[in-house]
Parts: structure tokens; sequence; C-alpha cells
């Protein structure tokens, strides 16, 4: 009787020695780039913020946020201010300060969807004071 | 000899991983761009007085209530639909038209954005926002 010759069987293996090392880099990779927002005592949620369909992305770094509530407080580098007379110009000052750290400058608004009008007319008129000439209006996806 | 038994380590890795996972929230920024035009210098005399026809400038007038005035026409609610058909009809008569959206200082902020975002869809570059 012939006898066939078997072929042993090589043994395959994935090296899982380094498998810790790479989860604790992924684990540091999502350790430093979390930001936890902070909840501030002044604050505008998204689902307040008005709907609208042709939204475009906006580079972050770039960008200085608004906050303006239903209750005409503005709040600005976490400073709640108010416009309440032609004086009244801590926007525009801050804006100029800002300007001329970075001219790229996107002032974005994330406002109340239920704010008047007047207030954001007030705060756009210190910004063409300020020559921040770049808006946008910060929204959610309309809800089809 | 006492060891302290590393076998686990991977598994407590991934456990924390999934957690930041699943926490981390990345904070983008979506919105309508617009670029407000320069402060008018009146002391200089460099700002010029334009008067512009119906053929070259409409006016979408947005009072308190949400109702919206086209041009010299009686204000009335307007859906958004029906906001982008008449938008079209002022695109075909002079593709280079200017919106001038008036929004009343009493008017909801909601009620400006809901208009812009519809010049905004029909690709309208020349939009200029006043108050009344």
């Amino acid at each position: 009787m012939a006898k066939f010759s078997t072929k042993k069987r090589r043994d395959v293996a994935i090296p899982q020695a380094s498998t810790s090392d790479i989860a604790f880099l992924l684990l540091l990779f999502f350790m430093v780039t979390t930001v936890f927002v902070q909840e501030k005592k002044f604050w505008v949620e998204r689902d307040r913020w008005p709907h609208a369909e042709s939204i475009e992305r906006i580079p972050r770094n770039h960008t200085s946020t608004i906050y303006v509530m239903r209750d005409e407080t503005i709040l600005l580098d976490d400073i709640p201010t108010r416009i309440e007379s032609s004086e009244d110009v801590f926007i525009s000052q801050t804006l100029i300060r800002k300007k001329a750290e970075d001219p790229e400058l996107i002032v974005c608004f994330r406002t109340d969807r239920d704010t008047k009008y007047g207030v954001m007319s007030d705060i756009m008129r210190q910004l063409q004071d300020a020559n921040t000439l770049v808006v946008a209006f910060e929204t959610q996806p309309l809800l089809k | 000899m006492a060891a302290i038994p590393t076998a686990s380590t991977g598994d407590i890795a991934f456990l924390l991983i999934i957690f930041f996972m699943s926490t981390t929230k990345f904070d983008v920024k979506e919105g309508i761009k617009l670029v407000l035009p320069q402060a008018a210098e009146v002391e200089s005399g460099k700002t010029q007085t334009l008067t512009l026809t119906e053929k070259e400038m409409t006016r979408i007038q947005i009072l308190p209530d949400g109702q919206i005035a086209l041009n010299r026409e009686a204000p009335r609610y307007i859906e958004s639909s029906e906001l982008d058909v008449i938008i079209q009809q002022k695109v075909q008569i002079n593709p280079d038209m200017i919106f001038k959206v008036i929004t009343d200082r009493e008017t909801k902020y909601s009620e400006m954005i809901r208009v812009v975002d519809r010049l905004k869809a029909a690709k309208i570059e020349k939009i200029s926002l006043s108050t009344s």
C-alpha cells in the first residue's frame, strides 16, 4: 500500500504581543484630541439655532464665535455684554484686536432663532466698524 | 516571584478607547457664510448714491409678524417653496439681480435666515442685508 506523505501544517499566528501597545496609542490619540465642551452660563443650544438648507462648512481655525441670546445678551470671548447705545463698543474693540491677530477672521453667530433681528443688525454694524466682514450664521440642517 | 498579571491590559485599553470614541464629539461649524460690505465712509465722500430699478434690485422686506413684502407688493406669508419660484423668476429677468433683504428690528432672526437660505440655495451672490 502506497504511503502518502502528508505535509506538515505550518503554524500561522498573528503576533498579538503589540495589540495593547496599539490600543494605548489609539487611546492616547483620542485622549489628546477630545475637547470637552464646557457648559457656559450663557449658552445657545444647537437645537435653538435656525434651520437652513444651503449650509457650508466653516474652517474652525479662523473663527470667533458670538453667542446671541433671546434676551439680547451677547457673549464674546466668554464675556457677556449688551448693546444699548452707540457707546457700547465692546464688540468692535474686541474684534479689532482679534482681526489684527488673524486677518482671515470669520465671525460665527450662534444666535437663538427667536432673537429679534435688531440686535443682530447692531452687532453687524460693529463688525463693519472693526472691518471684520466675513460672517457665518450657524444653522442646523433643515428637518425633512 | 510575584508579578502583576498583564494579560488583560489590551482589553482595558480597548475599553477605554471605546469610551473615548463614543464620547468624542467633533465640533464642526456649519452655516450660511456672507461677506458684509465695508462700513460707509460718509465724511470722506467716497460713497456713491445709486438709483436701482426693480429690474436691477429686488426688495424683500420681512415684517415683524413674518410676512414678506416683495418690491411694492402687499405683504403676505410666503412659503419657502414659493419663495424659490419667485427668486427663479427674478433671476430669469436679470441674472445679476441684487436682492435686498430688509428685516425689521422686531422680526425674528430665523425669518431672515429662512430668506437668506433660499437666496443662497438659488446660488445668489448679490445679497444685501439691511434693517428698517
